[in-house]
């Protein structure tokens, strides 16, 4: 460095002094500095953090329930609406860092958005939710969620809800932190409780239900509809809260659709609207007599027309003979009793009633062949594993539907009062429910047991994934007019986006059917929001704005960097 | 133009005021020693511009509408020798001494051809004067041109006192010398007696820069002298700062000393000083100029 005159700057260095062990501090603004960055950059280290108002943390699963409640419209434009936009709130002000997987809890949970930092996507993917007319699976929901983030530190899940749902058992939220957000502040709101028809000594009779779900007296007009065209309508008065009311009317014979309509001043739409069909075929309630068998629980639930109870034995007011209440009971490796339905499905274990006799078992044979009826119609046993048969002889009116080189495999019977299957194996001793044509058999059997084929005209609970057989590809016509192409698997063709109610159009080839999706739900007609939920066994209560820690170590180190790109500016200046 | 108009207005009627009375060559404005009657008219010549009016004869110009100048027998003029330092070290700062000296130089030059004086400008380090004698007003703007162009000649660099010692032995006319330097040379109170020895009435003008009055400095440094190029190395902290202040101000005090002693002027002017202060201030508070 040059200067005018050395001849006045004493020749010395540092160094020198040096020697001495202790020295005052000598007041430098580079030493100051060198400490300003050494401090910051030991408190960057530390990751201090700060709380935060905000739904994101670091790791967030934003779960929004789609299920039908979510359609009330207390909270403008509607509950859903409401969540899409808290959800939106959340993405946009989330920080760069920050992690957000999007799940849709409707009837079939889904993740429409891994777990990733891109919010452009992100609002692309929740723009297309849609709110359904179903009940949501809000367990599996965030069972869902707890897989995605359980593991992380600082995740957390935010669940979007008005908090109508059963109590989610079996969930552990991990290291998760869970946020429930309540949305909704009213319960107004009338729906329909029960549609159906009776026969009695004056004939068909149709009953319709209402009941006021709000805490505040309400009233409706009810229409009543007999394949489209009105057969009556009333005005209900006041409904006390949570009360109820009733309608009969005599059912025009020959009528096959039946649909009731309430007008009310409610908040929630989708359960004013009710349909039930006049044929018997239409609608099957079924007991499963069964230890325990949830292949055989799902092929049955898929059938749209089977409303399913289960049971370890028998009930003893359907024993016997005569009128029960359920159209067909299925024997799971149960012993076959006499039963007053009028069809029995029998897997394993034959009894007096059934058509076969059983004379013990054995190792089941090779399969021989089957025969070209309705009810074997796209079930193949050629290959299915059976460990054990029974070996039967059919009886009575029984009829051999397949047969192994040990015996009868499937035996039908059919009188005027009652229809029979007999299978001669426990589909838990067989991988046959691992196979394609399991649930085609047990839709075969239905049509079967149920006296009527496939109906061209179903009625559903929206957003319940049912089958119809087919080995055409189909298209769906929603109630909006949206065409939806479904392709089949194997011989059925699974339909899972009846999720609005309404009419819907199912075209496969030339046929036509015609659905009625309708809500009739208590938990979803139940619009109250609950401040608190049940999961996993412990009470969550609604936050309005949570608090989250944000690390702040960035800035400090930023700070740091900064402190020292001064120190050595100021250093370079002055040398 | 060095100086402004402002300025200009402000050194307006200001004459040097040296403490010493000194013989001149030819006739001027300023009493002698020699014996006579001051206000003895003795010739008359042409009036140039700048002129004192109060020398003119009137009656003259009235009859034959020519001006002209009534001069003194026993009033002569006064040898004003500008030394300019213009060494390296000068160039130090911002702005830099260099600008400030000239500056001054240039006032304190037209004050003198404003006065009648001879000016003889110098820069420091030639043996002869880098422009022959001015005089009057008309001579100025050859004292402006000097002081913008002036720079020593490559075989004259040497140190300032050695510079000074050349002087002296140039056997110059003897007379008020304005020197105008940073002074930094531990030789330089030595040379100023010299140069005081000869008669002359000595001026010092130091010229220093606000960074050099007060460094800041920081860090192990290795300075070099600007001028010899030599170095030192040193670990610029406060005691180190507090040192380099003492000795600049030791050094100052020397010279204000010897100053003092050779009965001349002394005063320290800052580089970013305005003229303005410096001649209100130091020319006419404490009697440099009447």
């Amino acid at each position: 460095m040059r200067v005018p005159a050395t001849f006045l700057w004493p020749n010395r260095v540092d160094e020198v002094r040096a020697n001495a062990l202790f020295q005052r501090l000598r007041p430098s603004w580079l030493l100051f500095l060198q400490l300003l960055a050494l401090l910051l950059t030991v408190c960057a280290f530390a990751k201090p953090q700060t709380r935060q108002q905000g739904l994101a943390g670091e790791a967030t699963v934003i779960v929004i329930d789609a299920s039908a409640s979510m359609s009330a419209v207390d909270v403008r434009p509607s509950r859903f609406e409401e969540a899409r936009k808290l959800a939106r709130e959340t993405i946009q002000s989330a920080h760069p860092t920050d992690r957000i997987a999007l799940i849709e809890a409707g009837p079939s949970p889904r993740v429409v958005f891994p777990l990733g930092n891109d919010p452009a996507r992100q609002l692309f993917a929740l723009d297309q939710l849609k709110p359904t007319d179903a009940e949501a699976d809000t367990g599996e929901a965030l069972r869902l969620a707890s897989a995605l983030v359980g593991s992380i530190d600082g995740a957390r899940i935010v669940l979007l809800s008005d908090g109508d749902f059963d109590p989610v058992q079996n969930f552990s939220r991990g290291k998760a932190a869970l946020v429930f957000r309540r949305i909704g502040d009213m319960d107004d709101n009338v729906s329909i409780s029960a549609l159906g028809l009776a026969d009695s000594a004056t004939g068909r009779q149709l009953y319709a239900g209402l009941r006021n779900q709000s805490s505040k007296p309400m009233e409706a007009t009810l229409t009543l509809y007999a394949d489209g065209k009105p057969l009556d309508s009333i005005r209900s008065g006041a409904i006390a809260p949570h009360g109820q009311f009733g309608h009969t009317v005599q059912a025009p014979s020959g009528a096959k659709v039946f649909e009731a309509k309430i007008d009310a001043p409610d908040l929630l739409k989708s359960d004013n609207y009710a349909v039930c069909l006049a044929d018997s075929g239409a609608s099957l309630r079924v007991l499963l007599v069964s230890h325990g068998n949830p292949f055989l629980e799902r092929a049955l639930a898929l059938d749209p027309r089977v409303t399913l109870d289960r049971a370890t034995e028998v009930p003893a007011e359907e024993r016997g003979s005569g009128g029960g209440k359920y159209d067909l009971v299925v024997f799971d490796g149960i012993d076959e009793i006499p039963v007053k339905a009028r069809g029995v499905l029998t897997f394993g274990n034959a009894g007096d009633s059934s058509p076969v006799t059983d004379a013990g078992q054995a190792s089941a044979g090779t399969f021989v062949s089957a025969e070209p009826k309705a009810l074997m119609k796209g079930v193949d046993f050629r290959g299915v594993y059976i460990e054990k048969q029974h070996r039967v002889t059919p009886k009575g009116t029984g009829e051999v539907m397949a047969q192994t080189s040990t015996g009868p495999l499937v035996v039908a019977s059919q009188t005027p009062d009652r229809r029979q299957i007999y299978v001669a194996f426990d589909p838990l001793q067989s991988d046959f429910p691992l196979q394609v044509g399991f649930p085609i058999f047990v839709a075969n059997a239905l049509d079967f047991l149920g006296g009527s084929q496939s109906s061209d005209t179903l009625a559903v609970r929206a957003g319940v994934p049912f089958m119809v057989p087919s080995t055409q590809p189909g298209t769906l016509i929603s109630p909006d007019g949206t065409k939806i192409d479904l392709k089949p698997t194997g011989s059925t063709i699974v339909i899972r986006e009846a999720k609005k109610v309404g009419t819907y159009k199912l075209q496969i080839g030339s046929k036509t059917k015609t659905i009625f999706a309708y809500l009739r739900s208590e938990r979803e007609s139940n619009i109250t929001p609950n401040a608190e939920v049940t999961l996993g066994g412990g009470q969550v209560k609604a936050t309005i704005s949570p608090l989250r820690f944000a690390d702040f170590w960035r800035p400090l180190a930023l700070l740091g960097l900064l402190v020292l790109a001064g120190e050595w500016w100021l250093f370079a200046r002055k040398s | 133009m060095i100086l402004d108009p402002r300025e200009f207005r402000l050194l307006d009627g200001l004459r040097l005021n040296p403490r010493k009375a000194f013989s001149g060559r030819v006739r001027g404005e300023r009493l002698t020693r020699k014996k006579g009657i001051s206000i003895e008219f003795a010739d008359y010549r042409e009036y140039s511009d700048g002129d004192d009016l109060r020398h003119l004869d009137w009656n003259v110009l009235a009859r034959l509408d020519t001006p002209v100048m009534r001069t003194y027998q026993d009033e002569e003029d006064l040898a004003v020798h500008l030394l300019l330092d213009t060494s390296p070290s000068m160039d130090f700062g911002e702005p830099s001494k260099r600008e400030q000296a000239n500056r001054i130089a240039t006032a304190l030059g037209y004050v003198a051809l404003a006065g009648g004086d001879a000016v003889l400008p110098r820069a420091m380090g030639p043996r002869e004067p880098d422009v022959r004698v001015l005089r009057g007003r008309a001579g100025f703007p050859r004292l402006a041109k000097w002081s913008q162009t002036v720079r020593p000649l490559e075989r004259h660099r040497e140190d300032l006192s050695t510079s000074i010692r050349c002087f002296v032995r140039a056997q110059v006319r003897t007379g008020l010398v304005c020197l105008i330097s940073d002074g930094l040379d531990p030789e330089f109170p030595a040379a100023l007696r010299t140069l005081a020895g000869r008669g002359h009435e000595l001026w010092f003008i130091q010229v220093l820069s606000p960074i050099e009055l007060d460094p800041d400095l920081e860090g192990d440094l290795r300075l070099i002298d600007g001028e010899s190029g030599a170095a030192v190395e040193v670990t610029a902290n406060s005691y180190v700062l507090k040192e380099y202040r003492h000795r600049l101000a030791e050094h100052n005090k020397a010279l204000v000393e010897t100053v003092r002693r050779v009965g001349g002027r002394y005063v320290l002017v800052k580089a970013d000083d305005p003229l303005d202060g410096f001649v209100k201030t130091t020319l006419k508070r404490e009697g440099w100029v009447a």
